[in-house]
């Protein structure tokens, strides 16, 4: 029942799609990773109000399915909010998803897709 | 009789009655583990579900602690260093391994955060300005992405175990409520086909015994008359021909058999 | 005597930059700010001194964009004044905008490195170091290309020259190269300053070496202290310390001797200034290492960083108590760039809710 081995044994990142101050602080913690060139792949996406909902789900996808190293993503609750219907749909335990406050959206319980699951379950 | 649709395919013999008596005892038995490991599940559920809820709300205050102290280095290098920092990211330093926890047999995986030694990307950053605030900033976004991976591996808990108990509890319900009362439906359809056996094994018995009691008083009537006659006829005619006993010894032989 | 044809050429802008200086916020302005309890609120307040380059904001603005309406206003006057300045003011001024551009070609150098498109990094750029050939360097796709560019077409050049190889921009930090630059440029500063027909032995020199002093002094010791436990050498290191300010000689050689906090306190023992900064941080008792000067987040003691800026408001402030020079122009816009940072502080503390930390900017009026 518990997921094999392999899938998690490698997971030793954390990824991180957020906006600008929210991604320098968490590489400022030291969780950035590129990998090696020639497909030199950063482990985090800078989301400003430019950047189109396309582009923060494809990273939602390659963060999530293809790439095999990540253990944790966090997203920024606002960002989220952007690709809610994938961000809910997701249900997967690894990579773990979490939503995080950014600076300027403090955080909200109601919008949580993990909380509002747990509200669901006990009926609140 | 009823359930006919709700029973499984074998044949009503005494030697799948006892197959299905086992399966049924397998069945409760079954039922009575799951249920006792759902709870124990339950329990650890609710238990992770009230500390990730408490640990959202902490995750909302250190994530605010953390910003706060980007402002300041924000105030203090009078600029902004996020482009520089993304730039100058190359290995994560700050990384996480997965351990695995055995709680009633569904292993949860958990996460724990270690420091990679000797990379530091931004140890330079705010060399010439504001790299003691940049210092404490990374010390306080440490920390909390400590409690961001604290919070992970409960999150990815929950997710398992509500996944398991999920299963769980299909498997409780499915035993409860279609694999006992089949198995019982079978029982009764074996037992109710046996009785009916019995019944007409009864009944047979019964018919062929009223119809030899029937055969028994009918000879018994004939030989009497018989016996009647051939007093008769002895009493007729007292010397006669010999050949008369022989065939009466073969009937009374025959009576014997009866 | 250097009074007699100053305000010939110049006067218009001592008058000009001294109706600004009247302009920053005092003391009583930064009361009002700190008992906003909205950004919007904020935004009201500002309203006398920065009416029309916020009154496009929208409503509850983020701090960021406050801070860069607020730099906006700054970027117009400065190109106001420097548009009228003519002569070695016009130079100076010139002077004061390589600090900005030098952060500026880091920042191109750390893009061109990575690859990263260039162009969206323009608008990172620090308007204030804006040159007009800077879109040039964007066409360089390989550092070589870079270094060649910033070399033609950059008034950077002399900074380069000598202390920088193409190849150094490919492998030492850029934090290095930055600082390394930064250092060839305060040495520049400073003996224009002190060399240039006009300003030479006029109160623009006085003003401007101690200033400048100061400068070198602060990045010397910021140098040292944030370099410890990083991989920078003592001999990189010493390569970063400009050659004057009040600590050089000897107190840059024990800077560059330093492996502690309290080598820095023994380095700056000869100024009093410095030392008292270290004793009023409690810098040197401990010296567990740099970071943990005011015990983390959430102290309300000052930091050795604060300490500087209150300093550096100081120097600033005083030099409009002379006349006839140019360092009033330096002075103001550091006066303007900490009122920018003082606002971005007050905004960000408002708008996280950290009220109890709000008090931590520096007024000097």
């Amino acid at each position: 029942m518990a997921a094999p081995t392999s899938a998690y044994k490698d997971r030793q990142f954390l990824a991180v799609i957020g906006d600008e101050d929210s991604v320098t602080g968490l590489l400022l913690a030291g969780i950035g990773h590129v990998t090696q060139p020639p497909d030199s792949q950063k482990n985090f996406l800078v989301v400003d109000s430019k950047t189109d909902n396309a582009a923060i789900e494809e990273a939602f996808e390659r963060f999530t399915t293809e790439r095999k190293d990540i253990g944790i993503l966090l997203i920024n609750q606002h960002i989220a909010e952007r690709i809610r219907h994938r961000v809910d749909t997701y249900t997967t335990a690894f990579p773990a998803l979490l939503e995080i406050p950014s600076k300027d959206h403090p955080y909200d319980p109601e919008k949580d897709s993990v909380l509002r699951r747990v509200r669901r379950l006990f009926g609140e | 009789m009823s359930g006919t649709g709700n029973r499984e395919a074998v044949f009503p013999t005494r030697q799948s009655l006892g197959l299905m008596k086992a399966k049924l005892k397998g069945a409760q038995t079954g039922h009575d583990l799951l249920k006792r490991k759902s709870e124990a599940l339950t329990k650890r559920f609710r238990e992770i579900t009230r500390r990730i809820d408490e640990a959202k709300r902490k995750m909302g205050r250190v994530m605010q602690i953390a910003a706060f102290s980007l402002a300041e280095v924000t105030y203090a290098v009078g600029g902004d260093i996020g482009y520089q920092v993304q730039e100058s990211a190359k290995s994560a330093r700050f990384r996480v391994r997965t351990k695995q926890e055995n709680v009633s047999g569904v292993f949860l995986p958990a996460f724990e955060s270690y420091i990679t030694e000797g990379n530091n990307d931004f140890g330079l950053t705010g060399l010439g300005k504001g790299g003691q605030q940049v210092q404490r900033c990374r010390e306080t976004y440490a920390r909390a992405v400590e409690t961001l991976v604290e919070l992970a591996s409960l999150q990815t808990a929950f997710v398992i175990l509500d996944e398991v108990i999920k299963v769980v509890n299909r498997r409780v319900n499915a035993i409860e409520h279609v694999i006992i009362p089949r198995t019982e439906n079978t029982i009764k359809y074996i037992n109710s086909e046996l009785d009916e056996l019995d019944r007409e094994e009864f009944f047979r018995l019964k018919k062929v015994q009223k119809k030899k009691q029937r055969d028994t008083a009918a000879q018994d009537a004939e030989m009497r008359l018989k016996k009647e006659a051939k007093a008769k006829a002895d009493s007729d005619k007292e010397n006669d021909e010999a050949g008369q006993p022989d065939i009466l010894g073969d009937q009374e032989d025959q009576d014997v058999i009866f | 005597m250097e009074g007699l044809f100053f305000n010939v050429n110049n006067g218009y802008i001592e008058g000009i930059v001294r109706g600004y200086r009247n302009g920053l916020l005092t003391g009583q302005n930064y009361s009002n700010l700190t008992q906003c309890e909205t950004i919007d609120d904020l935004k009201l307040q500002l309203g006398p001194a920065y009416g029309d380059f916020l009154a496009s904001l929208p409503p509850s603005p983020s701090t960021s964009t406050l801070a860069a309406r607020t730099t906006d206003k700054l970027i117009s006057e400065f190109r106001y004044v420097r548009a009228n300045a003519v002569g070695s003011l016009a130079k100076f001024m010139d002077y004061l905008t390589y600090g900005y551009m030098i952060d500026n070609v880091a920042l191109l150098i750390t893009g061109t490195l990575h690859e990263r498109d260039t162009r969206e990094l323009l608008e990172r750029c620090h308007p204030l170091g804006w040159f007009e050939t800077m879109p040039v360097l964007c066409v360089a796709t390989n550092i070589e290309e870079l270094y060649n560019s910033v070399l033609i077409e950059t008034p950077l050049a002399p900074y380069f020259k000598g202390s920088l190889s193409h190849q150094d921009l490919d492998e030492l930090n850029i934090e290095i190269v930055r600082n390394t630059l930064y250092k060839n440029y305060l040495e520049d500063f400073h003996s224009f300053v002190n060399t240039d027909s006009e300003m030479a032995g006029t109160p623009t020199a006085e003003v401007m070496t101690e200033i400048l002093e100061f400068e070198a002094d602060r990045r010397a010791i910021n140098i040292t202290l944030n370099s410890f436990g990083t991989e920078l050498s003592k001999a990189d290191r010493k390569k970063l310390y400009p050659n004057f300010g009040r600590l050089y000689p000897e107190g840059s050689y024990m800077l560059s001797r330093a492996d502690d906090i309290e080598g820095v306190r023994l380095a700056v023992d000869g100024i009093s200034d410095y030392k008292s900064y270290f004793e009023a941080t409690g810098m040197g008792q401990s010296s567990s290492g740099a970071g943990n000067m005011s015990g983390g987040a959430g102290s309300d003691g000052k930091s050795l960083e604060d300490m500087f800026y209150q300093k550096e408001m100081e120097i600033s402030k005083n030099a409009f108590t002379r006349q006839f020079t140019f360092a009033i122009v330096y002075a103001w816009v550091k006066l303007r760039e900490q009122e920018i940072r003082n606002i971005t502080w007050i905004a960000e503390c408002i708008a996280q809710n950290q009220k109890e930390r709000i008090g931590n900017y520096i007024s000097v009026f």
